[in-house]
């Protein structure tokens, strides 16, 4: 070995290695086949109102998907973002039937959102309980909260505004909804963020490795606290547009949405762990499962064979995810 | 950032008259210990100090003093002779401290660029990550140490002895007047090593204070200026080298005679052979070890860190794979990496970090005790709870473990009676051969020499024990013959009667 040995320039893997090492490349032809499949089995799945159709419903699981997967990446879990989709479209719909303004009541959703992420943020980075307790916990309470305080009965909205109307069925151009619309840009600024600024980074320190995180002067517990958040926020904005989908307040609304969101965030390649994944990925993986979704409903299946095979494909995700660490590692 | 290491000649001068970094009347003691005692150690610009002493001598606790990881409890800190209150790693990082540990940290996840700006990554005007200068900035501080590692390799990918080179260009980054280098030769091969020297003389000759911290004596006198060595966290000496030869260093870091604390109460050892280990080799760290315990005996095994007992200890019980070679428990051939075999031949580990592998906390006395030998307890395929309480009863009060019932979560108990309930879970197993690696870690003084009476009595009652050990008392004290190791070999096999402290440590310098 010589002073000026450089250290990627032996041991290179092979170009097909390299680009499957590549978690966003192998979902993306993950995609392309999913595609691919349905398009020559399920008749009109390839057209355009289909596709803007899935996207659409897909933008409720990426918007909150964001914010899943930077608890993940921050070495954490937040699975009380299904039940936060019902209890902020209480303060949403009673605000704008009695103040006709659709600011105020996504104000008043936001800040609902923000308390809730508050208390999930302090207990697990401050108070240092698991996130998983914390956030199932915070899932009861608000859940229960719904039903008490709606008497399982839905609250319609009322005030009827167009702007909010919109959010549901608006589309950009009228090809795009509105609602993809909004995953899209969110999807692509926390992804900048993500990679290119000082906290981004921070993210995935504090989740690869805590005390080298701690070492290097970091506040990890103020990135978690961000993070849990950030993940309240997003998971607000899910609720405010299935709230203008469904047109009310449901004591039923998000249910299980947490655990769709966290199936495709772990098979978009996020680690629970933290550390590794990325937003892409995420997104990818939501896609992957809606289309899934929309294809074998095409094909005639009954959702009970859905959720079958979702739950099958991601324990075969995982395990071969698992498998290339292995082989990485050497070990 | 880095604009002084990167550019040369721009930034302020150097000033050798002025000590970089001066600890005074250091003091740090922990529960039931005193890890340092008014120790003094001044380092100046542009030399290489190395840092020496025994394992227990206080040279992590000083540099993670320095490094923010501990506070002090005494004493006063200077950088170039302004008084400094280091509360944590970022107030080392700011002061210009870097502490390069034996555990790397870097993440493993990022890039060998990312890494080296990790405490603080450039900005451009928006806010965003200057990626650019990142990886420039890389390139040239790799070019200032006079080696080159690709900015965008992944870190985990790279080898240690290129890590260490990535945490070197992270001192550099952040201006770094004291670099602190914590055993880092301990996994490099000797090319490696010399790559590091003559990356850590250029540190030097760029004005930083390098501390060498080590206990080996041959690279020691190749690389430092300056040597201090700390003995049972006092100091000892701070001398330059050249007036230091192998034998005055050595007598620094021993020092203390050693009185038999611990008298013997068992017999002479037996004939017969109760384990035999062969030729045996694993693919991180033994090379070709071979010697026999006989029942009733105590093999001591002494090595310094990273000399490999703990590994030795557990590919011997089965716990860890072997690469080649045999062990033989009681004439029957142990299958490797397989404890069920192991036990089941009479062959246990006491392991040395009780809390992770030894103890169940939560569980209480009886289970803990009981977990080996449930089996024996077993009618009908349930555990009879009376018998089985009633064998762990007569351990308790066989051995004097304090507890007040056999109910108590072991976790409740002080460290040396954990150490008792896990050394009746071993016997009530019947074994053969025991294998107890650093009995005494975390135990009370008074505690140890309970311990001690309680190997001794093992060894008497006719198990053959095979002690790992990196104290020196306890080696000398008890053991029946002693074998040494360095870097995972076996240096020396000799008899207590024969064996001295020089002779040891000689051997487990190599």
């Amino acid at each position: 070995m010589s002073l000026a040995s450089t250290a990627s320039a032996k041991d290179q893997p092979s170009l097909l290695a390299r680009l499957f090492a590549r978690q966003e490349l192998a979902l993306l032809v993950c995609l392309v086949l999913v595609l691919a499949f349905f398009s020559a089995t399920v008749e009109n799945f390839f057209s355009v109102r289909n596709m803007t159709n899935v996207l659409g419903q897909a933008s409720l699981a990426l918007t909150a998907g964001i914010g899943c997967a930077l608890v993940f990446i921050s070495g954490e879990v937040d699975i009380s973002i299904g039940s936060l989709l019902a209890t902020i479209a209480l303060p949403l719909i009673i605000i704008m039937n009695d103040t006709n303004s659709l600011a105020l009541g996504v104000g008043g959703a936001l800040l609902f959102g923000l308390i809730i992420g508050m208390v999930n943020g302090y207990l697990v980075a401050y108070a240092g309980i698991n996130s998983l307790i914390v956030t199932l916990g915070t899932m009861f309470i608000m859940r229960g909260g719904v039903y008490l305080y709606t008497g399982q009965r839905a609250i319609s909205d009322d005030a009827s505004l167009d702007s909010f109307i919109a959010l549901s069925d608006g589309r950009l151009f009228n090809i795009i909804p509105y609602s993809a619309v909004i995953a899209i840009v969110l999807l692509v600024a926390f992804g900048y963020m993500m990679q290119h600024w000082p906290f981004g980074r921070q993210i995935y320190a504090v989740g690869g490795n805590q005390e080298v995180a701690r070492l290097a002067g970091y506040d990890v517990r103020r990135v978690k606290f961000i993070c849990f958040i950030i993940s309240a926020l997003l998971a607000t904005v899910a609720g405010i547009i299935l709230a203008a989908r469904v047109g009310s307040a449901q004591h039923t609304a998000g249910l299980n949405f947490e655990f769709q969101v966290v199936a495709a965030t772990v098979l978009g390649g996020v680690s629970l762990a933290g550390g590794i994944g990325s937003l892409t990925g995420m997104a990818l993986g939501v896609l992957i499962l809606q289309f899934l979704s929309n294809g074998l409903r095409g094909l005639g299946l009954p959702t009970e064979w859905q959720l079958v095979i979702t739950g099958m494909i991601i324990i075969a995700a995982v395990a071969f995810d698992e498998a290339k660490h292995r082989r990485a590692n050497g070990g | 950032m880095s604009v002084d290491f990167l550019h040369p000649g721009e930034g302020a001068p150097i000033d050798t008259d002025v000590s970089a970094l001066e600890m005074r009347g250091i003091g740090k003691r922990f529960p039931g210990v005193v890890a340092l005692d008014n120790v003094d150690f001044t380092l100046e610009p542009g030399k290489i100090h190395a840092l020496m002493g025994e394992n227990g001598a206080g040279k992590s606790t000083l540099i993670k003093i320095m490094a923010g990881v501990y506070g002090k409890d005494a004493g006063t800190i200077r950088m170039r002779g302004r008084e400094v209150d280091i509360k944590s790693p970022r107030d080392s990082l700011k002061e210009g401290i870097k502490v390069v540990f034996q555990e790397i940290a870097l993440i493993s996840e990022f890039t060998v660029a990312e890494n080296i700006f990790l405490e603080g990554y450039p900005t451009g005007r928006t806010g965003s990550i200057d990626w650019k200068k990142i990886r420039a900035d890389s390139a040239a501080l790799f070019n200032r140490i006079g080696f080159n590692v690709d900015p965008a390799a992944r870190t985990g990918s790279l080898p240690v002895s290129q890590q260490q080179m990535v945490e070197i260009a992270r001192a550099l980054a952040h201006e770094a007047r004291v670099v602190v280098m914590d055993e880092p030769t301990s996994s490099l091969t000797p090319n490696e090593v010399s790559l590091l020297f003559t990356v850590i003389r250029r540190l030097a000759a760029l004005g930083i204070a390098v501390v060498y911290v080590s206990h080996k004596l041959d690279e020691v006198f190749e690389i430092a200026d300056t040597v201090t060595v700390l003995r049972d966290g006092r100091h000892i000496s701070t001398r330059p080298i050249g007036e230091h030869t192998n034998d005055t260093l050595i007598q620094d870091m021993i020092g203390r005679r050693i009185d038999n604390l611990f008298p013997r109460q068992r017999g002479a050892a037996g004939s017969k052979v109760a384990l035999s280990v062969e030729n045996l080799s694993t693919a991180k760290k033994l090379i070709d070890v071979s010697f026999e315990a006989r029942a009733g005996e105590v093999l001591g095994f002494f090595g310094l860190m990273g000399a490999g007992r703990t590994e030795l200890a557990k590919a011997i019980v089965g716990y860890d794979p072997i690469a080649s070679g045999t062990v033989t428990v009681d004439g029957q051939r142990l299958a490797p990496h397989d404890t069920r075999t192991g036990v089941r031949l009479g062959i246990g580990l006491l392991t040395e970090d009780r809390k992770s592998e030894g103890l169940m906390g939560e569980l209480p006395v009886y289970q803990n005790a009981s977990l080996a030998s449930l089996g024996a307890f077993a009618r009908l395929g349930f555990v009879d709870k009376a018998k089985e309480h009633q064998a762990v009863q007569d351990y308790v009060d066989r051995f004097r473990i304090k507890t007040p019932s056999l109910f108590q979560q072991i976790k409740n108990l002080s460290g040396g009676n954990q150490q008792k309930v896990l050394i009746s879970r071993w016997l009530m197993r019947g074994l053969k051969v025991i294998v107890v690696d650093e009995p005494t870690r975390g135990i009370d003084v008074g505690a140890k020499s309970e311990i001690f009476a309680l190997i001794d009595r093992l060894a008497g009652e006719g198990l053959a024990v095979v002690m790992m050990t990196s104290e020196m008392p306890e080696l000398l004290g008890l053991a029946d013959r002693i074998a040494v190791m360095c870097e995972g070999r076996l240096t020396a096999l000799m008899p207590r009667e024969e064996a001295t402290q020089e002779k040891i440590l000689n051997a487990a310098i190599g």
